[in-house]
C-alpha cells in the first residue's frame, strides 16, 4: 500500500442517522480523487474548527461515513449534529497509520465507544476472523454490531455494569481490559486498540505482561 | 490523536511494525538518534540568518529524516514495510549537488579545521557529528540482515546519512564564509 499524502477536499453532508442517543453517523460525499486505507482518519473542518474522525467506511464504499459521538458542549459535534443535509464543509486527509495488516496471528480489535469506527472500515474492506471487544456504557452504543459480529471469530460486547449480561447477546459484564486480563487465553496476537487513552494504555501494558510476542497498534481518541 | 497514553511508562514502546520492545532496543536507539539529529537541524536552521535557500534545504532534509525514521522504526521482515514509500536515491544526489555548489565557492581545504566559528557553523558541526552517530547505528542494524528489499532501503539510508554528514561539514564552512568568519584551523 502506498502512503497517501493528506490533501484538502470539499464535501457536503449527504445524510445523518442516529446510532444511539449519544452518537450518530454522518454520510459525506466522497470527493473525486480522495483515496484512503481502511482505518485511517480525516480532519473535518466545521465553523472554523477542526476535529479528527476515523473513517467508518471502507475505501470501496461510495460515501464517506463517520461515527460521531455527541459530546456535551462539543462545538464541532454539535454543529455536525444540527447542520442541514447538503451543508458544504471540508476535510484534510487521509492521515494516520492505524491500518490492518493480516498475519498468521489472530487479530484482536479492542474499541471503546466510537473507537469502533476504524474496525467497521477494516471489516468492510475485508478483515475477518478477528476477535472484537467493544467497550460501551450501554447496549444501544454497540454500533455496527450485526455487521461486525458476522465477520468475527468472537464478538464480545463489554459493558462494565452488574447485570449487563442481560443487555445483549454474549455480553461480558466488565471492561475490555478485564476481558483481556481474565478471559482471553494467553498467546501472541495482533492487538489493534482504538478509543480512550486509558484503555489504549492498559491494553498495551496487558499485551506486554500477558501476551508476549504480540504486536500492538493503537489510535487514541480522547 | 492524543500525544500521550502512558503505555510507555514501564520502559517499553511500540515499533511502527507493532512489536513491543524495550526503549533501549537498538532500533529505538537508532531512530532516537535520528530524532536528535532532526532537532539539531532545527536549531541549525534557526541559527542561520539571511540565507533562506539554506533554510529551505535544511527543511527538506528534515522531511527526508522523517522518512528514514519510518524505515528504522520498522523491522525488515514486517508486513508494515509494504506501507512505506521507498527511499529515493535522488535525495542523496541532491545533497551531492548542494555540496558541489558550496564547495565551488570555498577556498581549498589545506588541513584540519576545528568545529566552530559562527554559531550557525558550530551548529552544523554538531549536526554532522550526530549524523555520524546515526550512521553508525544504522550500519549496526544493517548488519543484522533481513529480506533483500528492506535491506536495500537501509543501504539507501546509509548512503544518505554518509552524504548528509559531508553536506553538513561543507555547510559549516559555507556558513562561516557567508557570515565573514574564518574557519578555525587546527595547529598541530
Amino acid at each position: 500500500m502506498e502512503r497517501l499524502k493528506p490533501e484538502t477536499f470539499a464535501t457536503r453532508i449527504l445524510a445523518r442517522r442516529p446510532l444511539s442517543a449519544r452518537a450518530f453517523e454522518l454520510a459525506l460525499a466522497k470527493p473525486a480523487g480522495f483515496r484512503f486505507a481502511a482505518g485511517q482518519r480525516i480532519a473535518l473542518r466545521m465553523g472554523g474548527r477542526e476535529r479528527d474522525y476515523s473513517l467508518a467506511s471502507a475505501p470501496a464504499e461510495p460515501e464517506i461515513r463517520l461515527c460521531i459521538r455527541s459530546v456535551a458542549g462539543g462545538t464541532v459535534s454539535g454543529e455536525l449534529e444540527r447542520a442541514p443535509i447538503g451543508t458544504a464543509l471540508s476535510f484534510r486527509g487521509p492521515d494516520g497509520y492505524f491500518t490492518f495488516t493480516p498475519s498468521a496471528r489472530t487479530a484482536v480489535f479492542v474499541a471503546t465507544g466510537s473507537g469502533v469506527a476504524p474496525f467497521r472500515s477494516m471489516a468492510a474492506a475485508g478483515a475477518s476472523r478477528y476477535i472484537l471487544l467493544h467497550g460501551v456504557d450501554a447496549a444501544e452504543d454497540l454500533y455496527y454490531a450485526e455487521m461486525l459480529r458476522g465477520l468475527a471469530t468472537a464478538y464480545v460486547p463489554c459493558i462494565p455494569h452488574p447485570g449487563a449480561t442481560d443487555a445483549a447477546p454474549g455480553v461480558f459484564a466488565g471492561r475490555v481490559t478485564d476481558y483481556l486480563a481474565g478471559r482471553l487465553a494467553p498467546g501472541a496476537f495482533d492487538f489493534y486498540a482504538c478509543g480512550r487513552r486509558d484503555m489504549v494504555r492498559n491494553v498495551t501494558l496487558l499485551a506486554d505482561e500477558r501476551f508476549p510476542g504480540s504486536l500492538v497498534f493503537s489510535e487514541t481518541f480522547y | 490523536m492524543k500525544i500521550y497514553t502512558g503505555s510507555g511508562d514501564r520502559g517499553r514502546t511500540s515499533l511502527f511494525s507493532g512489536e513491543r520492545v524495550r526503549k533501549d532496543h537498538r532500533r529505538i536507539e537508532a531512530y532516537g538518534d535520528l530524532d536528535e539529529l532532526n532537532s539539531v537541524l532545527g536549531a541549525l536552521s534557526a541559527a542561520v540568518t539571511g540565507l533562506p535557500a539554506v533554510q529551505a534545504e535544511l527543511s527538506g532534509i528534515q522531511s527526508d529524516l522523517f522518512h528514514l525514521g519510518a524505515w528504522l522504526a520498522t523491522t525488515p521482515e514486517a508486513p508494515a514495510t509494504a506501507t512505506l514509500a521507498p527511499i529515493d536515491p535522488q535525495r542523496s544526489g541532491r545533497l551531492e549537488s548542494a555540496i558541489d555548489r558550496m564547495e565551488a565557492e570555498l577556498p581549498p581545504l589545506r588541513g584540519f579545521i576545528l568545529p566552530g566559528g559562527h554559531p550557525s557553523a558550530a551548529w552544523a558541526h554538531v549536526a554532522r557529528t550526530v549524523c555520524r552517530r546515526v550512521e553508525r547505528r544504522v550500519v549496526g542494524l544493517a548488519a543484522e540482515g533481513g529480506p533483500p528489499e528492506a535491506g536495500e532501503q537501509v543501504q539507501r539510508a546509509i548512503v544518505y546519512l554518509n552524504r548528509l554528514s559531508d553536506y553538513l561539514f561543507v555547510l559549516a564552512r559555507h556558513l562561516n564564509r557567508t557570515q565573514g568568519v574564518d574557519d578555525v584551523r587546527w595547529n598541530a
